[in-house]
């Protein structure tokens, strides 16, 4: 017996005295610490996780954490076009009643996809700030090579930057010396009064200086994208003549990552089109994946909803309606096919009301409507004879037009849509979003051109993208067999196309400006730009209150909707971000 | 035996107990001193007897009583022994003495011997053992007092025993019966006794944390669970059944078959974004183990542990309070079989449908949301013009609201086919007629469903080996269709005495389940969210699935979803067990080692489907399946001792403890099946796409613990009790992992004391008070680490362009807070706990203090810190709260009647807590949480936010003052957004003259002002009723599904009469719900406001349940000891003001509880059973 009690007291000592310190350290599993990473290969890798946010989203982390949304989407259909007078939430009045908000300017700090838009961007910021933080402690990487992964950590980190800095304009910097491996982390507590132009301008500059041209895979930023996206930042500053030095070079001797010079496409739709990606017009793009096992989470999520929704042919959501009004902007001439800024909405384009008796609209239009919009009668990419009302969840809502830049041909289904995702056919596809293409560049130079140099000039770049407009190469045409679009198109275009070119000189500066942005907004629609570049113009009060008053005619949840200036140009601070920020950050004015 | 002898008798019997209680213990627990029962050896040669008597002592476990002066006349010892016992070695040592003695307890009382006295002869004894009712008891032990002479009654409740003299006392014991002492006075022939029922609970011996004590010495707060009660419930999960049986314990019901309770002790200790967060610990026969694996009637005891002092012993996991349960085990006595099984049927009943308008209500309403929104009258399905149509067919191709006769809508244009929908290219041309009648979806998706359980056990054992066998078969369908849990349990147990003082035994259990995996319980607009849309057929015009297909209506077909999932499964097979060994030694020291843990394995798969009935059909055609094992051990060593002297009663232990989880998991999944349908050919290896799969293990976690705890009570009335713990756990970083849980607590049996005693309606009265500490280590193993991390959708991008692949990337996955401590929990309690009335009634009572300090909170950090830290951050010591409450059980048994007349008792619960939130973290006074309904994307906003000062889970939002009169009142009314008559109208908190986000109040708590239970048992003659009503008073919940019901802008699905009939129109302004309107908007549905808050409490009669014994002289014949047979109801009525389905809404997470998502509810069950003992 005493026997039995020494053995136990012993055996209790012992594994009290000599286990339990290794007894109680459980390392962590499936994951690696800096010390391992801290070479070039872990540090190429931390690269690609950098790139990884490009898309706003990230989905289900190992740790079930997932961040952004369906609304913090790269192409920013909600902030940059719903906000703006291009789109519509969409679908029926109860389904995201978060988004009506910014349609109606109404936003407040805590409406919960603003903290999720800002969480993505400063995710993004720190991807980047651990990659040059990781490298700073490998030893094993050549100097060409650090140049080389500095820059594109830098320029993601000035695209990042700059995302916030659109949205909500008063953001702080944080660089690789305010992200930390611990928390909490008081260097993260950076005020956001202070302009931070500089600091996204020293990224950008830094990443044109040292990337190269040509790069080992198409999806990496090189020289050019990084000089475009400084001429970006320094169009965003009002630097017109840096800028239009930058963007020159870009537009003389810029190529793609994969050496390719920069050329419009022939064709305007290939911009859309997974076929045609990372061609000669793609200056810097998210590179969307589906299928790849991520549980969709590589592919363009931001689009999930933003698909007809019906039985047939798809089963989707209904989101981003385009507005009357963006569709009525395509009309042109019937003489000149030039556009009429002005008064577009006076005698709009046809509106389907769901009756059997509907006709289309016949005047002439601008082709690039019927691949930014879909509408009634108008062949819908491969899939079928748009239907108007019909394609919509609750067209006395959100109207009758769907969107169409963001969605696949019906041919690539099968391998680009995302068969992991939970609608039939899924809305997220392997279809790049267009973060910079060349035409934004060449309408970039035209807007230097107005602002600081040579009205001339600042037409033969809007003439160029018009020129390719006027192809007929970039018109709908009608299919073949209306009820086998798999037949192919026949040689009849959709609709009435027809589109000019400016053929007379500007009269003034201010013709001059109103054509270029115009013609901006038919470009690039439905592209995430719009309302970023009504605000930079100093149009958005005018603009968006003018478009209010029309569309409201339609929408009647638009009725008491109302833009005020020096408040919704910018969107509020996330109320959570202040209040985490201890003081630190202050609320935009008019929140 | 008039009622009068039997008070003395129990007066006696009590008074003998209190002295034996410790002998007891053998019989009952598995750690107990047994000092007095070794072998002597001695070699004694011309010494005096007090020498003899120290040397007996010394190897003994007892004492001799006596005076020197006795010792005057005695004469020098020579005596060798080998190996004898004590009453062998005291016969001889006094044989030549004047001194004779008598044992009690662990005393030797030394007497002058009798001159009278005769050497005493073995006698032979036969005798009787009768319950109260004269029938014969089997199985009851008979003793010789004061030695190891044992025996059981047989079958007759017969009994043969040879005593050493016709002097002894026989002992008789039996579970639930009041242990009985007969003094032989000479007899030497047939006895007959009759046992009583034990009516006195205070001399119950209660496990408690590694040990075990007499209710009257506990000082501590501790719910003793009548576990007899507790079986009338039908439910394979004890968890189910402890709702209202137990003091302090809070139990929400979760009704998907084999799925338990969420239970809560005391209220909340903690805001754990952890899912069990405030799970209790359940510590199952010494070793902690999965209480969802336990067959409730394997079950001896149940005790709950719910402040520091009873609780601390356990240390860093207390927090949430303990369930201590016992497994029952063999007994001393022939092989006893016991069978019982009872089938029963549940009933879903009716549903919402009463409260859904029918197909021309829905179609009128949506005409008048229409016309309040002043658009055209038109619609998908019900037309054009001033009055809705409805259609004769919702679907017909791609046509909605078609009439008969419409060339879209004939039969040969009908075009299924189930295996082309594998072809994305695809599209069916269906036709649905409409149902003009309406169907009524409850029905449709629900079913009347079947239950069962048998248990089968055979137990029995001798003074050296004691076993029990069990077998568990459990079946129960949902009322979800082609949904079910199955369970199989085997549970064996054996314990081995040798050589008297060692005991050695094992505890070992199979489990094994299978389920179908619904999984429609928390999914939006299920079961029950808003319904569907009458209309809408179930199959279409050839018998495939029907459903809101092109119309706009947000309806599914539950049937389709039920029975696409039919063939889903989840597997578990788990062992769980313990093996030990105890040892006696010394006088009064008993060790013990005990080695246990858990293995499990678990598989689940899913099957891919593709949906076509419904307007946004999922295409998930992706086959996933997982594999899963894990394992924990638990290691305790532990010694105890244990002693009186005078008036002194010490009990005292200590030990050391290591716990270890692990486990792996992988995952796998393909997509792409030629078919979708054949359920044979669907799995992994037959998708065409490429495999994915993923898998780790888990991060594992340690613990290493020392504790010890002393119980000492003096002259068996003041009582004190401290215990100490130091736990070091995995979990926390290197510097802040150890800590250390104290506790103390005092108790006065007050009515010991000469100046109560002439109170005599107070049998016992004990006043106890309570302080210590508890801790919560209930954060992931990994919180103190940073690391990076891969994760495909995460941080893998296809850099290289290819559209279908991606390179791999890195991120960092976690920065964690490596300073993390224990939470803890300092509790304060003072109770009593009395006897009163003829020991008849007995009160337990107790006031208590819980606060939380250091509460571990994963503390949200600002995103430009690094985002992962924002969306995930690690815990952090940061927040408090304080937790106050009241417990009260009071316990009745009685009889009225006579003799033979009609027994009661009567059990009624009481626990109620407030709980308030004293402080989140630095800066940061609140934080809001999304229910899994996901209400921010439909409502814009969330239920529920926890701040200072409220209390946990609170809802907060704009209060409804009522609705806008007019325009006119608009105007005059503060400024609010989208206000326009009919809408509602919000107070104006602050008075500023603008309805702002500063207008929000906390307008509804969903922690009940306190919920009660009251169980009653009757029996007369043959004939048993039980009765148990629980009830809940003063609950808030949210009910989600009224804001699809009962406002059109909230997707179509099926509408409320409410809608309709009691919305705001200008000549209805006296209405429930806002005016109808197409759009959703700030000052109707689109906001958190109060309208959808209600009063969820009730009182439910929970189980009533008639039993009938077979006399046994019809069963004895058959050589069956007992049979009964029952019937049984269970949730009869439910009485409630609550609109929804069900008032006891289950929460998954404890930060949205009281959001009522439409779940599973409590139905109705009619059973049949049978016990049968042989």
């Amino acid at each position: 017996m005493k026997k039995i009690f020494l053995i136990l007291l012993v055996v209790s000592a012992a594994i009290y005295f000599s286990c339990s310190k290794s007894f109680l350290d459980r390392p962590s599993v499936g994951s690696l610490d800096s010390a391992v990473l801290a070479n070039q290969r872990g540090v190429e890798q931390t690269l690609i996780g950098a790139y990884a946010l490009l898309d706003g989203y990230a989905q289900s982390g190992p740790d079930g954490n997932t961040i952004g949304d369906f609304i913090s989407g790269t192409s920013n259909w909600v902030y940059g076009d719903a906000a703006a007078d291009n789109t519509h939430k969409g679908s029926d009045g109860t389904d995201q009643p978060n988004i009506t908000f910014f349609e109606k300017h109404t936003q407040i700090p805590s409406n919960p996809f603003l903290n999720s838009k800002w969480v993505t961007i400063y995710e993004g910021v720190t991807r980047c700030n651990f990659v040059l933080k990781l490298m700073a402690q490998a030893t094993d990487i050549s100097d060409d090579d650090r140049k080389r992964i500095e820059g594109e950590a830098r320029i993601l980190r000035a695209f990042y930057h700059l995302e916030g800095k659109k949205i909500y304009n008063n953001i702080p910097f944080i660089d690789e010396t305010m992200t930390s491996y611990s928390v909490p982390n008081a260097n993260v507590l950076q005020s956001n009064t202070v302009d931070i132009w500089p600091r996204i301008e020293a990224d950008a500059q830094y990443a044109y200086d040292n990337l190269p041209g040509t790069q080992i895979a198409p999806g990496r930023i090189n020289k050019w994208g990084a000089g475009a996206l400084l001429g970006k930042i320094l169009i965003f500053q009002k630097k017109w003549s840096d800028a239009r030095t930058v963007l020159l070079n870009v537009y003389g001797n810029g190529t793609n990552s994969s050496g390719v010079k920069y050329a419009l496409y022939p064709r305007y739709q290939d911009n859309f089109d997974i076929s045609f990606e990372n061609g000669s017009e793609s200056v810097f793009a998210f590179q969307s994946s589906s299928n790849d096992h991520s549980g969709a989470g590589n592919g363009n999520y931001g689009e999930v909803l933003n698909m007809p929704y019906n039985a047939r042919p798809f089963t989707c959501c209904g989101f981003n309606q385009p507005s009357q009004d963006l569709v009525n902007s395509f009309k042109t001439d019937p003489a000149t096919g030039l556009p009429d800024p002005d008064n577009f909405d006076t005698n709009p384009v046809t509106i389907d009301d769901g009756s059997a008796s509907f006709t289309p609209y016949a005047g002439t239009l601008d082709p690039r409507l019927d691949w930014s919009v879909g509408r009634r009668g108008i062949p819908f990419l491969d899939w079928a004879v748009m239907e108007g009302t019909v394609w919509q969840r609750d067209a006395g809502y959100g109207g009758p037009y769907s969107p169409k830049k963001n969605i696949y041909r019906k041919a690539q289904q099968e391998t680009y849509s995302d068969h992991d995702f939970w609608n039939s056919p899924s809305a997220i596809s392997s279809l790049n979003i267009n973060l910079i293409r060349f035409a934004d560049v060449i309408l970039w130079l035209a807007e230097c051109e107005v602002e600081a140099g040579d009205l001339e000039q600042a037409r033969v770049y809007v003439n160029m993208i018009r020129t390719r407009a006027a192809d007929p190469v970039s018109y709908v045409y009608k299919y073949n067999d209306d009820a086998h679009p798999e037949n192919g198109f026949s040689a009849t275009p959709a609709a009435n196309y027809k589109v000019g070119l400016y053929t007379a000189a500007w009269t003034d500066q201010a013709a001059a400006r109103k054509a270029v942005h115009f013609e901006r907004r038919l470009e690039l629609s439905l592209e995430g730009h719009r309302f970023f570049d009504l605000v930079r113009w100093g149009e958005a009060e005018a603009t968006i209150n003018k478009y209010l008053t029309y569309e409201k005619t339609l929408r009647s949840y638009l009725s008491d909707a109302v833009f005020s200036s020096n408040q919704d140009e910018y969107m509020p601070i996330p109320q959570r971000q202040v209040d985490l920020s201890k003081g630190t950050l202050t609320q935009n004015p008019g929140y | 035996m008039s009622s009068i002898e039997k008070r003395k008798t129990l007066t006696k019997t009590l008074l003998i107990m209190k002295f034996t209680a410790i002998l007891l213990l053998v019989f009952t627990v598995q750690i107990s001193a047994k000092g007095f029962s070794q072998t002597i050896s001695l070699s004694l040669k011309n010494v005096s007897l007090d020498k003899a008597f120290l040397e007996i002592e010394k190897q003994s476990g007892f004492s001799f009583v006596y005076g020197k002066e006795q010792l005057v006349q005695t004469r020098s010892v020579t005596l060798s022994v080998l190996s004898e016992n004590i009453e062998s070695v005291l016969d001889k040592l006094f044989k030549d003495q004047p001194l004779t003695y008598t044992i009690t307890d662990k005393y030797i009382s030394v007497k002058q011997k009798p001159a009278e006295v005769i050497a005493p002869k073995p006698v032979d004894i036969t005798g009787k053992v009768v319950n109260d009712k004269g029938e014969p008891m089997v199985g009851v032990t008979v003793a010789v007092k004061g030695t190891k002479i044992a025996t059981t009654t047989a079958e007759d409740g017969s009994f043969k025993i040879a005593a050493p003299n016709d002097n002894s006392v026989l002992v008789f014991t039996n579970v639930g019966f009041e242990r009985m002492e007969l003094p032989l006075n000479g007899k030497t022939s047939v006895v007959s006794v009759s046992m009583r029922t034990a009516t006195s609970s205070l001399n119950e011996v209660i496990v408690t944390g590694y040990s075990s004590q007499r209710k009257k010495d506990i000082t501590g707060a501790v719910s003793v669970v009548k576990v007899s009660d507790l079986l009338t419930t039908p439910s394979p999960n004890v968890t189910s059944q402890l709702q209202g049986r137990a003091s302090g314990v809070t139990i929400t019901n979760d009704n998907l078959p084999g799925n338990g309770a969420i239970v809560r002790i005391r209220g909340f200790a903690s805001f754990s974004g952890q899912p069990g967060g405030n799970d209790p610990l359940y510590i199952i026969d010494g070793v902690p183990g999965d209480v969802s694996a336990l067959n409730p009637a394997d079950i001896e005891s149940i005790q709950v542990l719910k402040d520091a002092a009873s609780g601390s012993i356990y240390g860093a996991r207390a927090s949430n309070g303990v369930l201590i349960i016992t497994t029952k085990r063999g007994r001393v006595g022939g092989a006893k079989v016991t069978y019982d099984a009872y089938y029963g049927n549940q009933d879903p009943g009716n549903g919402y449908t009463s409260q859904l308008l029918n197909p021309q209500g829905n179609a009128d309403l949506v005409w008048m949301a229409l016309k309040n929104s002043g658009q055209p009258l038109t619609h998908k399905v019900y037309g054009t013009g001033a009055t809705p149509t409805l259609p004769d067919y919702t679907l017909a191709g791609i046509k909605t609201g078609v009439m008969e006769g419409d060339p879209a809508a004939n039969p040969d244009l009908y075009d299924f086919s189930e295996s082309k929908l594998a072809d994305p290219a695809y599209t069916p041309y269906l036709i649905y007629k409409a149902n003009k009648e309406g169907t009524d979806w409850w029905k449709v998706g629900t079913r009347n469903a079947p239950i069962m359980n048998h248990n089968l056990s055979v137990a029995g054992g001798t003074d050296k080996g004691r076993y029990l066998f069990s077998l568990n078969y459990f079946d129960q369908k949902s009322i979800v269709r082609y949904s079910f849990f199955k369970r199989y349990t085997a549970r064996v147990n054996t314990e081995f005495t040798i050589k008297n003082n060692i005991r050695i035994g094992e505890n070992l259990q199979v489990y094994a389940t299978e389920k179908s995996i619904p999984g429609t319980n928390s999914d939006e607009g299920s079961l029950t969210g808003g319904g569907g849309q009458p209309i809408i057929s179930v199959y279409s015009i050839k018998g495939d699935f029907a459903g809101s297909r092109g119309t706009g209506f947000s309806t599914g077909n539950i049937l389709a979803d039920e029975w696409r999932k039919r063939n889903d499964r989840n597997f578990k097979f788990t062992l769980f067990g313990n093996a030990y060994a105890e040892v006696d030694f010394l006088k009064h020291f008993t060790a013990r080692t005990s080695f246990g843990g858990t293995k499990g394995n678990e598989n689940e798969y899913h099957y891919p489907f593709i949906e076509y009935e419904i307007g946004e059909p999922q295409r998930n055609i992706t086959y996933s399946e997982w594999f899963a094992r894990t394992s924990s051990w638990t290691w305790t060593n532990q010694l105890s001792y244990k002693n009186s002297f005078g008036k002194h009663n010490i009990a005292a232990l200590a030990g050391t403890e290591a716990v270890e989880n692990k486990g792996r998991r992988v995952d796998a999944a393909r997509s792409n099946f030629f078919s979708y349908t054949n359920y044979d050919y669907i799995v992994l290896n037959a998708g065409t796409a490429s495999q994915s799969s993923s898998g780790s293990p888990y991060v594992s976690s340690s613990l290493f613990s020392i504790f010890g705890k002393i119980d000492y009570a003096f002259n068996d009335r003041y009582l004190a009790s401290v215990t100490i713990r130091r736990d070091g756990s995995s979990r926390f970083g290197a510097d802040t992992r150890y800590g250390t849980f104290p506790s103390a607590s005092l108790g006065w049996r007050i009515s010991e004391e000469s100046f109560m005693k002439p109170i005599a309606w107070i049998k016992d009265l004990k006043i106890r008070g309570s302080y210590g500490s508890m801790g919560n280590q209930n954060i992931p193993p990994n919180n103190q680490y940073t690391f990076f991390s891969s994760g495909a959708g995460y941080s893998y991008y296809d850099v290289t362009g290819s559209n279908t692949s991606s390179q791999s990337g890195f991120y960092l996955g976690f920065a964690g807070n490596a300073a993390g401590k224990w939470e803890t929990n300092v509790s304060s309690n003072i109770g009593f706990d009395a006897t009163l009335f003829n020991g008849n009634t007995e009160v337990v009572f107790d006031i208590y203090k819980k606060d939380t300090k250091d509460l571990l909170y994963p503390v949200e950090q600002p995103a430009t810190g690094g985002a992962t830290p924002s969306v995930l951050p690690p815990f952090f010591n940061v927040g408090s709260m304080t937790n106050k409450g009241i417990d009260l059980a009071i316990t009745q048994r009685g009889q009225f009647g006579g003799a033979k007349g009609v027994r009661f008792d009567a059990t009624f619960t009481f626990t109620t807590f407030k709980n308030k939130i004293t402080k989140i973290t630095d800066g940061i006074t609140f934080f809001d949480s999304n229910s899994p309904a996901n209400e921010e994307n439909r409502v814009g906003g969330r239920f529920t936010r926890n701040a200072v000062g409220q209390a946990i889970n609170s809802f907060y939002g704009y209060k409804i003052i009522g609705f806008f009169e007019d325009d006119a009142d608009v105007t005059k009314s503060p400024t609010q957004t989208d206000a326009a008559p009919g809408r509602f109208k919000y107070q104006d908190t602050d008075g500023d003259g603008a309805i702002t986000d500063d207008d929000r109040v906390f307008f509804g708590n969903p922690n009940p002002k306190f919920t009660y239970g009251l169980n009653l048992n009757l029996a007369y003659k043959g004939f048993d009723l039980n009765a148990f009503f629980y009830g809940v008073q003063g609950k808030d919940a949210m009910n989600y599904n009224r804001w699809w019901t009962d406002f059109y802008a909230a997707f179509q699905g099926g509408k409320s009469n409410r809608a309709l009939y009691d919305s705001w129109t200008p000549d209805h302004k006296n209405a429930k719900v806002a005016i109808q309107e197409v759009d959703g908007n700030f000052s109707t549905n689109n906001t958190v406001n109060d309208y959808l808050m209600e009063n969820a409490s009730f009182l439910r009669m929970k189980n009533l349940q008639l039993g009938y014994t077979v006399p046994q002289s019809v069963m004895s014949r058959f050589k069956i000891d007992r049979v009964r047979i029952y019937v049984q109801a269970t949730n009869l009525f439910t009485v409630t003001k609550y609109t929804g389905l069900d008032p006891e809404i289950p929460s998954y997470d404890d930060r949205v509880s009281g959001v009522d998502l439409g779940t599973f509810p409590t139905v109705k069950q009619l059973l049949v059973g049978i016990n049968v003992n042989f």
